[in-house]
């Protein structure tokens, strides 16, 4: 178990570091490890949230629901191409605004540091705050974004509008939390880059576009790299802010909700209630697919394109 | 070597395709806008002004009477009171809730970081037989499917449903902790184990006694990554206590807003009284909160 390498005692004292990552390593193979791929084998059954009920090996039985013959098969289909359209416009705006904030902040300017602690403390909120701060502002009756809009005589229930428009305003709020996170990402990438590439550029004559478009994008390429993976995974399998915001109303239900609602119930969780866990662990094997697809595509894209700019 | 070569490269390109050439100019109104810092200053105030609005909101609905607030939600207090604060927090248990959010976290993070830093060191120097399988676990975990349902079955089959113990032990790994923790190891150098051997050190001692105060910058970013995390965690909050006395201060804050409603301006002082601390913290410990919660994300 040892290797040769280790130094310090050896005879039975050399098991000390064997029992001394034994506890970390199990805690995470019992509760993280093994419950993660338990998911897949819940979902071939008919498992609920009840304690002591027998746990029936289903097959395919819930796949074959939620996807293809269920009375909610449609619906689900529904909240799957929504979580996609969740992640695209949350991906492509989050990605562009988080941009737009690093590269306004790598400049010499004043209040940067105030900025920038703005633009990232609803990070460190959490949903619950995030999403009442904002059910707030959104009030849909004499609210500030309320009264803004009215001044284009457009009035509207905002949050408790068209399910599309309820949808619309989840984005902003997600955007919101986590722009912060993208724009901090983006300055690490833009404080690895060399100032002597800048310097040589702008003595060949190069303007500020041609600066960005040159130098700093080519060599931000790692940052834009995480900052694309990790908002596509992160937006697919994000539904929070939908809980504290809107709860779960038809025609906005994204897949991540849906695996809460019919595991544990809509909004609360309640003891022994006969939940369907088998069919959401069944759901989540679907959203953990299409975030896996997502992802790998994703990632060759990415490297087909970095090879093109750094060889 | 690139610098030499980049000067080139361009050129040559704009040789053989001079249309490339003209895409490179940028559009004349970009131009402009660049050449002015002012424009950067109005954009940044705009957005500025999207991040403000919806804290100013809450500041002032929170010292607002119901009354004033149905008749005008948007315009300023008319005065500074301080009852709904009060009323808050003696109407829903905040008190209680902030003690059970200390515990949950403070328990959960220690022996969180602890227990990482046992795995990690051994891992990061080699020591173990197959420690690179172990690291690639770690790794792996990151695009393994979500654990929430058998989690459930597990801690209901333990009899730990609607316990401290149970909603604690959710939180006891970080694999993206233990990245960190390897990777900052890595980088300190090994004759250090080899004297401290030498001259008869222990295992135990030396990862405690030395180890540990020489990454304490790594140990600071995990702790308030998984600190974080932890308490603002909601959803497993609302999974896994049903127990108003268990709750911590996230799933408290919607357990009010149930009971409250539209009673905003009491729901706002509760916000802004849990969102203090915070951003109090926030700002005392900016450098370690941003690089714990990007460094997961940068190594990726």
């Amino acid at each position: 178990m040892i290797h040769r390498s280790y130094l310090f005692a050896r005879g039975w004292r050399s098991a000390t570091p064997v029992l001394l990552l034994l506890p970390g390593f199990l805690l995470y193979l019992v509760m993280a490890v093994g419950p993660s791929l338990a998911t897949a084998v819940y979902s071939f059954t008919d498992a609920t949230g009840i304690r002591g009920i027998a746990v029936n090996w289903i097959g395919f039985e819930n796949y074959d629901e939620f996807l293809l013959r269920g009375a909610a098969s449609r619906d689900n289909i529904a909240a799957l191409r929504r979580t996609v359209y969740f992640c695209f416009f949350v991906t492509v705006i989050q990605f562009g605004i988080g941009l737009v904030f690093a590269v306004l902040l790598n400049q010499k300017i004043r209040g940067k540091k105030f900025f920038r602690t703005l633009f990232f403390m609803p990070v460190i909120l959490g949903v619950a705050i995030q999403g009442l701060i904002w059910k707030l502002f959104l009030l849909p009756r004499g609210g500030p974004a309320a009264e803004f809009f009215q001044l284009f005589g457009w009035t509207s229930e905002l949050l408790g509008g068209q399910p599309r428009q309820a949808f619309a305003w989840v984005i902003v709020v997600q955007i919101w939390a986590n722009a912060g996170i993208t724009m901090v990402i983006f300055l690490a990438g833009m404080q690895t880059i060399p100032n002597e590439l800048y310097e040589a550029a702008r003595i060949d004559g190069a303007g500020k576009w041609q600066l960005f478009r040159n130098v700093t994008w080519p060599l931000l390429t790692p940052a834009v790299n995480t900052n694309l993976l990790l908002n596509i995974i992160g937006s697919l399998q994000a539904w929070q802010l939908f809980l504290v915001l809107i709860g779960y109303r038809p025609g906005t239900q994204v897949l991540g909700y849906l695996v809460f609602a019919e595991g544990f119930g809509q909004t609360s969780g309640s003891v022994a209630s006969a939940f369907r866990q088998g069919y959401a662990a069944a759901a989540s094997i679907a959203l953990f697919i299409l975030v896996l697809v997502f992802a790998l595509v994703t990632h060759a894209w990415l490297s087909h394109r970095e090879k093109r700019y750094i060889g | 070597m690139t610098a030499v070569e980049t000067p080139q490269a361009p050129r040559r390109a704009t040789e053989h395709r001079p249309e490339r050439a003209a895409r490179r100019e940028p559009p004349r109104w970009l131009a402009w806008l660049k050449r002015q810092k002012l424009a950067s200053y109005v954009i940044l105030l705009v957005f500025a002004v999207l991040y403000i609005g919806p804290l100013l909101m809450l500041v002032s609905t929170a010292f607002k009477t119901l009354p004033e607030f149905f008749r005008n939600p948007t315009g300023m207090p008319e005065s500074l009171r301080f009852e709904n604060f009060t009323e808050a927090w003696n109407e829903a248990q905040f008190a209680r809730y902030l003690v059970n959010s200390v515990v949950y976290t403070t328990v959960a993070t220690a022996v969180c970081v602890v227990t990482s830093v046992l795995v990690a060191f051994p891992i990061a120097r080699g020591y173990l037989k197959g420690g690179r399988y172990i690291l690639l676990l770690y790794v792996i975990a990151l695009f393994l499917p979500p654990a929430l349902i058998p989690q459930f079955q597990l801690i209901l089959n333990l009899g730990l449903f609607n316990t401290r113990a149970g909603y604690i032990l959710l939180f006891l790994v970080n694999p993206i902790g233990i990245i960190i923790l390897v990777n900052y190891i890595k980088a300190i150098p090994r004759e250090l184990d080899e004297s401290a051997a030498i001259d008869g050190c222990g295992y135990y001692r030396f990862v405690f006694k030395i180890i540990v105060p020489l990454i304490r910058p790594a140990i600071a970013t995990v702790t308030v990554l998984h600190a974080i995390g932890l308490w603002n965690e909601l959803v497993l909050a609302i999974i896994y206590l049903t127990n108003d006395d268990l709750y911590p201060v996230t799933r408290g804050l919607i357990a009010f807003e149930g009971l409250y409603g539209s009673n905003w301006p009491p729901m706002a002082a509760a916000v802004l009284i849990l969102m203090m601390p915070m951003v109090v913290l926030f700002l005392f410990l900016q450098r370690y909160i941003v690089s714990g919660l990007t460094a997961g994300a940068v190594k990726g």
